[in-house]
């Protein structure tokens, strides 16, 4: 444990106390947990540390699966390009994959929040890499995950404005059910991380879980130590983190089949569209 | 009402829902098929659509017929939802999710309604942040039907007389230089002289089968195809010869690659054949963008006529005169020569060589509203349909205030002459070739 964990640890031991210890007491419970009690704790168990690997290898696989099968398909068999031909095939579509240049003429207001969120995106995968103790993305010690908060917010507004959209015409009638609860599980995905990184601090005494906190949970997935997280995660947010989990992990294994493939298809897809070879 | 049924079509007795051992044999044979189809850019295009809805108002037939069935998405989502059914485990764990089709007669019908309402003009792929392809996409629905026995049957018997000419062309070849005979007396009211053989001897007004011509000009069945580009090329002092084929090709309507490629191949061997330079496309937008697009390289270059003609302009090889043309003069850029072909800039050249009074349509170039005539409509008759999806067409013409529009493509002039009529626009429709061709001076 760095020496900066070690303070944010004592300054929620310090701040647990002064609260009454109240919301520090199934964490710091010398009964251990019996029955349904004892169930549920494994369950969480499960979720927050096994349920990970058990996502994230499945997730690999399967992406790396879909995207061999794709280019390892044949090429197409002619020309495929839109003119006027760019002068790089790839730069042009470099721009089509991450500035969206259609979709800001077609309509101003929906690229402006696929951008927010993209970056968002961004700025939340970062975030989580910044709790891992071996990285320091911000200025060291920092309380808050990278952009405190900002991140989470950058993407759970804009999938709110995208659900709204997709209950109007035309985007309804070409809606499928799976684009719905595809929309949901990012929301409650979102909404519950947002309650992680801001939210978890809305007490007088800030953190309840602290980045150092997370940092030890991080260091422990790093680490395969297959401890329980819930030693060092305090307060009754905790559930909400173990369903951020759940939700977070259905989200990865749903991914390689989905749309969300465009994640990886955007950039050849593009290629396609601007390369012109005959 | 669909356009299977409007179009009077019944679904013939051996469809994948008529039941028995035939019906499952056939959803077998349409998914192989499906697969044969699912090359890298196809699978990208299947699973990348995030029915963002961008592309919903690009398509002509959507902005003319508010229908989500008349938009890109909605024409690609019927083959999606079969491929979700088909080729995804989606279709295996939770059909509902994609809300999947099978092969049964009803999806059969909306392939039709999906495959051809669409004229395959690709501005939708203009649109799309993606650049999803929906020709391509219905390329799968038009090699289904074609499995299902349910294509247009007109678009299919155009295609196999197409091959069947080609098979019998040495039997034909002197009725053909016969026919082309008969048409000198028109070429040469158009431009008096013609060209000179390597001999030095006076060449036939539509020279034919001239070894080691420069150009290998490939026309339409009409002689309009013919005589203006005879005449034009004539005053270019051009070395060239006519082809024993037809440009066009039917078999790129209905979705059947295979004979796509035997119709153009057969142009291809004849190039070869003469040892030609180049091979000049008729203005036919589909025989264009097949030729030079989708036949692979070739020791020949291929080039739509339009080019031909720039390039003679521009070397001073012939001269226009610029006054026959009364009132504004607008260019339709036909999609398969110009967002598909790269073609944009020629034919503005040759326009303001006949005109001083050039003026653009509103969008132009890769933005340009297809005409509405194209993927085998006007080949199908499809009057009704041709003339409600393409409004948004007739008024963007409208807008221009052109009293003359050109275009260079034998299906867009055919449909901009319909529009024109059923618009009453008030307009002349005219291929650029006539234009030019009546413009010739000394
Ligand atoms: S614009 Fe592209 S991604 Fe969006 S719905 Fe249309 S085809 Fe799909
Ligand atoms: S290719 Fe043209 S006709 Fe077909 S869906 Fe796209 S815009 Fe519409």
């Amino acid at each position: 444990m760095g020496p900066e964990a070690v303070s944010a640890a004592t300054e929620v031991a310090a701040g647990a106390v002064s609260a009454g210890a109240v919301s520090a007491v199934s964490a710091a419970s010398s009964l251990p947990p019996t029955g349904l009690a004892l169930v549920l704790a494994k369950v969480s168990w499960f979720i927050v540390v096994p349920g990970f690997y058990i996502a994230l290898a499945f997730a690999l696989v399967a992406l790396v699966w879909r995207l061999v099968v794709i280019f390892r398909a044949p090429p197409p068999p002619f020309q495929l390009a839109i003119y006027p031909a760019p002068r790089s095939a790839f730069g042009a579509a470099m721009r089509d994959a991450f500035g969206m240049p259609q979709v800001r003429r077609k309509d101003p207001v929906f690229w402006v929040f696929l951008m927010v969120f993209h970056i968002g995106l961004f700025g939340i995968f970062f975030g989580h890499v910044d709790i891992l103790p071996q990285v320091s993305l911000v200025r060291e010690g920092s309380r808050d995950m990278i952009g405190a908060g900002v991140f989470g917010l950058m993407v759970t507004v804009p999938v709110f404005w995208f659900i709204g959209r997709r209950f109007k015409s035309p985007v309804r009638e070409i809606s499928t059910p799976g684009d719905y609860i595809l929309l949901l599980l990012l929301l409650f995905t979102f909404l519950l991380g947002d309650l992680m990184s801001w939210g978890n601090s809305w007490t007088a005494q800030g953190f309840v879980m602290t980045k150092a906190d997370f940092a030890t949970y991080f260091d422990g997935l790093l680490k395969f130590k297959f401890e329980d997280p819930r030693v060092y995660l305090h307060g009754t947010h905790y559930h909400f983190l173990t369903l951020h989990l759940l939700l977070a992990e259905a989200t990865l294994m749903v991914l390689p089949f989905t749309k969300v493939m465009h994640a990886f298809l955007s950039l050849p897809v593009n290629v396609v569209r601007r390369r012109v070879w005959t | 009402m669909d356009l299977m049924t409007r179009r009077g079509f019944a679904l013939s007795a051996d469809t994948v829902a008529s039941g028995g051992a035939g019906s499952s044999e056939l959803s077998a044979r349409l998914k192989v098929l499906f697969e044969t189809k699912l090359n890298a850019a196809m699978r990208m295009y299947l699973d990348t659509c995030a029915r963002c809805g961008i592309c919903v108002e690009s398509c002509h037939v959507y902005a003319s017929m508010p229908e989500t069935r008349y938009s890109a998405v909605g024409r690609a989502e019927v083959v999606r939802k079969i491929f979700r059914r088909y080729f995804k485990v989606q279709g295996r764990f939770a059909p509902w999710l994609g809300e999947v089709l099978e092969f049964d007669d009803d999806t059969v019908r909306r392939l039709y309604d999906a495959a051809y309402s669409c004229t395959g003009c690709r501005r939708c792929m203009v649109h799309c942040p993606f650049g999803i392809d929906t020709q391509q996409i219905m390329g799968i629905a038009k090699a289904l039907l074609l499995g299902a026995d349910q294509e247009p049957k007109i678009l299919s018997m155009l295609s196999d007389m197409s091959v069947t000419k080609g098979e019998t062309i040495v039997d034909t070849r002197d009725a053909f230089a016969q026919a082309l005979g008969n048409l000198e007396g028109e070429v040469l009211a158009l431009w008096p002289k013609v060209t000179k053989r390597a001999d030095g001897s006076p060449n036939a007004a539509i020279p034919y089968g001239q070894q080691g011509a420069r150009v290998l000009y490939v026309a339409l069945s009409g002689s309009h195809s013919m005589v203006n580009a005879a005449a034009i090329m004539n005053a270019a002092r051009e070395s060239w010869t006519i082809s024993s084929f037809e440009a066009v090709n039917f078999a790129a309507f209905v979705g059947d690659s295979a004979k796509m490629k035997l119709i153009a191949a057969r142009i291809v061997n004849e190039a070869k054949a003469l040892g030609v330079a180049e091979v000049a496309i008729v203005e036919c937008g589909t025989a264009y963008r097949v030729m030079r697009h989708m036949m692979g390289p070739q020791p020949f270059k291929v080039v739509a006529f339009v080019e031909l003609i720039a390039r003679y302009v521009k070397e001073g090889r012939i001269r226009l005169d610029d006054s026959l043309l009364e009132g504004d003069v607008t260019y339709h850029d036909p999609c398969q020569i110009a967002r598909n072909g790269g073609i944009y800039e020629e034919p503005r050249e040759v326009l303001r060589a006949v005109t001083p009074r050039f003026v653009e349509l509103t969008p132009n170039r890769a933005e340009n509203w297809c005409c509405g005539g194209g993927g085998g409509l006007i080949s199908m008759g499809e009057m009704d349909f041709r003339m409600k999806s393409s409004k948004v067409k007739a008024e963007q013409i409208a807008a221009s205030g052109a009293k003359v529009i050109t275009t260079a493509c034998e299906n867009c002039h055919s449909q901009l002459v319909d529009l024109n009529e059923h618009y009453g626009l008030g307009l002349k429709v005219e291929f650029l070739s006539a234009i030019v061709a009546k413009a010739l001076i000394s």
